[in-house]
């Protein structure tokens, strides 16, 4: 077996796993626990765009969430829109945000644009924590927005409800194996190249053509418009949002933490690290909390501390080097090895 | 018609005049040398027609237009690129990876790009060394990446900022035959270079400038010989080898 | 409206706003030898009010006093913070201008740093037992001025003067500015630059205890009290440019007139949408705040 047969081989098992996994699992607890693993793969996945790519550090990427989450609901509630049709307005309302933003500050260094980002979440959060009205949308301030639920046991494709989390499940994993599969292709697309060779040298590369501000606010928008698409599945999974769940540095934090102790700049970090991490997390806070509260983000915190001071590019590299040389054991037996 | 024209252009840093009333030109298929002592200017120049500083006056023309002030990579699209004195490779990436970056300058396919690098990869002698990891590579073959990454965007004029630097007696010779392959390939080469032997066998026309100011040109047997010239580089320990 | 409560607003304002550019001042001086940000920074502040309270609590003594037992605490907490969990990153990224790991590691000892509080001492306000500076005012003809504010007014100049003597008088203080300007160069004379930044890391931590004790009399403490006066830091700093000290206190004074003549005008909440609006206009037309990079120390 070849090196590329082995890893086509992997991944198709990987994919049909998880296809298949609703069929094994029929529990809608671990069904849950599984869409919002995906969920924030997929999150820290578009962060890794800016994060990895861009090679700058967003620290308020939440607002692009936030943005998702509240332009879908506000468009089916006011006036009956398909989420599915706010999800795409959502995410072009991010992404026009996205470039509002990036422009400015992506040619900042990086401390500041950190800041930058941190300041311009905590602001959207501010404000729309205060107003009850924008213009003509209800945004109804600290109480957030309810969507009503369909009557039980019925489900709408178009209203994007469903009464049990199979559906779900399936569209969070088709939007995760898409954005890897465009996080793939990127890097090795023009855009990926100048992308990564401006983070690294940014002098070297506008000397070989590469307008790197302009690469930087491309990854940008493109990372917006995805993230968004995050925040209206999250609203429509969880039926209620507020400033506090989706506009916050606390969720900002945990997709930047999750992506950097995985590895920014890979395609496989932010997902392996969501793998890893989500369900440390999730386990210490359902089982912790009661006894000590906030351990699971202190877990969290400790461990991206520790990364970072050993491993500085992730986990992702080192994981990566097991594989291949798991890869390389599989590949020689195979084919009865000249060793 | 020249190539490059250099129109009394002078840069000021605060109160300090780097180059003053600079003027030169080049012509297409030349390779014109600049030489000078320690500190006259010859980086600051190349930065200015490179993109790097604007002028504090003057003009820079390319190829017909006016380039004075433009941004880097709208310059190397036009054709003009350069290497960097201090050379820097993105060092965590292959040596073809280098090489394509530069590439991309000319097509937005990803597998034209890998053609275009592998051709300038081969006629530099590097692509055997094409997966190296670029940080890993010895200086001699890192000079070499920085002029093989802005061969790759097809230039009309390239800019050499004293690649021979840190090279020994043999690498030096290599770079020479290096430069005439540049050269042969119908690319204009503005260099700066401190070698003597080497600029002086390569450049069909040199300038000197010192404080900034062009204190002679012509062709190198003459400017050899020119006394202010000498005067200029007395008391400077020099490789003329 | 009254001129008189809005010369009160003025003289709070510029009191509430010195003993914030006091928080800040720590945060600009490690910026300006260390050239990276630490983003726990508010949390080293509330980790001083905890260590304040507790240092009254359990011996009685005026907080003022207690000054001496908080600040040499926090020197040596930020001391060996600097040496175990900043240095590392130091050596590993000795080529990088700007080591954007340090950010992450700071935000990830923030978190730490905050949560930890929130397990161990629970998420209670707790106000300052004994307190003798309680509600304590100074009447000047109508105008009311706290004298907590008023002390920590005086206490933030003391501050800034000495740590303004120390850096130029000082063998180490001038070490100190010559890491600042050139790392390399400073450490080719001979000095330690691990050393100076250590120290510089512990004065900065220490400032920042300092400041925790002017603010108990008149804060709550509680797990994240950090977190607003971290974010006002990065605002204070950056308007009155990194590094430099008059900077942090003008900034300081900026935010604090800011914060008690807005309210006259609007509602709090927007009076905070304008510091952040604020902030990322400095942010976008000069970056480098009102005394610029120049380190003048």
């Amino acid at each position: 077996m070849t090196p590329q047969s082995f890893k086509k081989t992997g991944l198709a098992l990987l994919v049909l796993t998880a296809l298949a996994l609703p069929l094994i699992l029929r529990s809608p607890t671990y069904l849950h626990i599984l869409i919002m693993l995906y969920l924030y793969a997929y999150m820290t996945t578009t962060w890794n765009l800016v994060g990895g790519f861009a090679g700058v550090l967003p620290l308020g990427h939440s607002v692009f969430v936030g943005i998702g989450a509240y332009t879908s609901t506000v468009l089916w509630l006011q006036w009956g829109i398909s989420p599915w049709i706010g999800m795409l307005v959502g995410g072009c309302l991010a992404g026009f945000v996205g470039y509002l933003i990036g422009k400015p500050t992506l040619k900042m260094r990086g401390a500041y644009f950190a800041l930058a980002t941190m300041a311009f979440v905590e602001g959207v959060r501010v404000i729309v924590e205060n107003v009850d009205k924008l213009g003509p949308f209800k945004l109804n301030g600290p109480r957030g927005l309810n969507i009503p639920p369909l009557p039980a046991g019925e489900s709408s494709f178009l209203a994007f409800q469903f009464s049990t989390k199979e559906p779900y499940y399936y569209i969070i994993l088709f939007m995760l194996m898409g954005v890897a599969y465009l996080t793939w292709r990127l890097s090795r697309s023009k855009l990926g190249y100048s992308l990564s060779a401006g983070g690294e040298e940014p002098e070297a590369a506008e000397a070989l053509g590469v307008n790197v501000a302009k690469c930087k606010v491309t990854a940008m928008v493109l990372s917006a418009f995805l993230t968004a698409l995050a925040g209206t599945f999250l609203a429509q999974m969880t039926l209620f949002i507020y400033p506090k769940s989706v506009l916050t540095l606390d969720l900002s934090f945990e997709l930047a933490f999750i992506a950097l102790i995985g590895g920014r700049g890979s395609l496989a970090g932010p997902i392996i690290g969501a793998l890893m991490l989500r369900p440390v997390t999730e386990f210490s806070r359902i089982y912790l909390s009661a006894t000590l509260p906030g351990m699971h983000l202190i877990l969290l915190g400790v461990i991206l501390i520790v990364v970072m001071l050993y491993q500085p590019r992730g986990l992702s590299e080192p994981l990566t080097r097991l594989m291949s040389r798991l890869q390389d054991r599989i590949c020689s037996t195979k084919t009865g090895g000249a060793q | 018609m020249s190539l490059l024209e250099l129109r009394n252009i002078s840069m000021d840093f605060g109160g300090l005049r780097a180059i003053d009333s600079l003027s030169l030109s080049i012509d297409e298929g030349q390779i014109l040398g600049l030489i000078g002592p320690n500190g006259a200017g010859k980086s600051t120049a190349f930065n200015c027609v490179a993109g790097v500083y604007k002028p504090t006056s003057g003009e820079i023309w390319f190829d017909g237009a006016d380039i004075t002030g433009a941004q880097p990579w709208d310059l190397c699209r036009a054709g003009l690129a350069r290497t960097f004195q201090i050379v820097k490779p993105f060092a965590s990436k292959t040596v073809l990876y280098n090489v394509m970056v530069g590439a991309f300058a000319r097509t937005d396919r990803t597998d034209e790009a890998e053609a275009i690098a592998l051709d300038v990869l081969k006629s530099l002698h590097l692509d055997r060394k094409k997966d190296f990891k670029s940080g890993a590579l010895t200086i001699a073959d890192r000079k070499r990446l920085e002029i093989a990454r802005a061969m790759a965007t097809k230039p009309k004029l390239l800019l050499l900022d004293e690649v021979m630097a840190g090279l020994r007696p043999t690498e030096v010779d290599e770079m020479i035959d290096v430069f005439r392959t540049v050269r042969d390939s119908g690319v204009t080469i503005f260099v700066i270079e401190h070698i003597m032997r080497a600029i002086m066998a390569l450049s069909d026309e040199l300038v000197v400038i010192q404080f900034g100011r062009k204190i002679s040109e012509g062709k190198p047997e003459a400017v050899a010989k020119d006394e202010n010239v000498i005067k200029a580089y007395l008391g400077d320990e020099y490789v003329a080898s | 409206m009254d001129l008189i409560f809005l010369l009160q607003d003025v003289i709070n304002g510029i009191l509430m706003g010195s003993i914030y550019g006091l928080v800040a001042l720590g945060l600009t001086l490690v910026f300006g030898v260390l050239k990276v940000i630490n983003f726990a920074h508010g949390s080293f502040l509330m980790v001083g009010m905890y260590v304040a309270y507790w240092v009254v609590a359990f011996t009685g003594l005026h907080p003022y006093l207690a000054l001496v037992l908080v600040t040499p605490i926090m020197y040596i907490f930020g001391y060996l913070m600097q040496q175990w969990l900043i240095r590392p990153i130091f050596v590993a990224e000795r080529d990088v201008r700007e080591p954007i790991t340090v950010i992450i590691v700071t935000t990830g000892v923030w978190y730490v740093l905050d949560n930890l509080a929130l397990l161990l001492f629970g998420p209670d306000y707790r106000a300052l037992s004994p307190n003798p500076l309680k509600g304590e005012m100074i009447e000047l003809g109508e105008i009311l001025i706290s004298t907590p504010k008023l002390f920590g007014f005086t206490i933030t100049v003391l501050t800034a003067a000495g740590l303004y003597w120390f850096l130029l008088k000082t063998r180490m203080g001038r070490a100190i500015r010559a890491t600042s300007l050139d790392r390399d160069a400073a450490s080719l004379m001979g000095i330690s630059q691990w050393k100076v930044f250590n120290v510089a890391f512990g004065i900065g931590t220490a400032i920042a205890g300092i400041a925790a004790v002017v603010l108990v009399p008149v804060y709550n403490v509680y797990p994240t009290v950090g977190v607003p006066f971290d974010v006002k830091s990065f605002v204070i700093v950056v308007l009155g440019g990194l590094g430099s000290i008059p900077g942090a206190l003008l900034g300081g004074v900026i935010i604090g007139l800011i914060e008690s003549i807005g309210p006259n005008f609007m509602t709090s909440t927007w009076t905070e949408a304008i510091v952040y609006g604020l902030f990322l206009l400095v942010l976008f037309f000069k970056p480098s705040g009102l005394f610029g990079q120049k380190y003048d120390w």
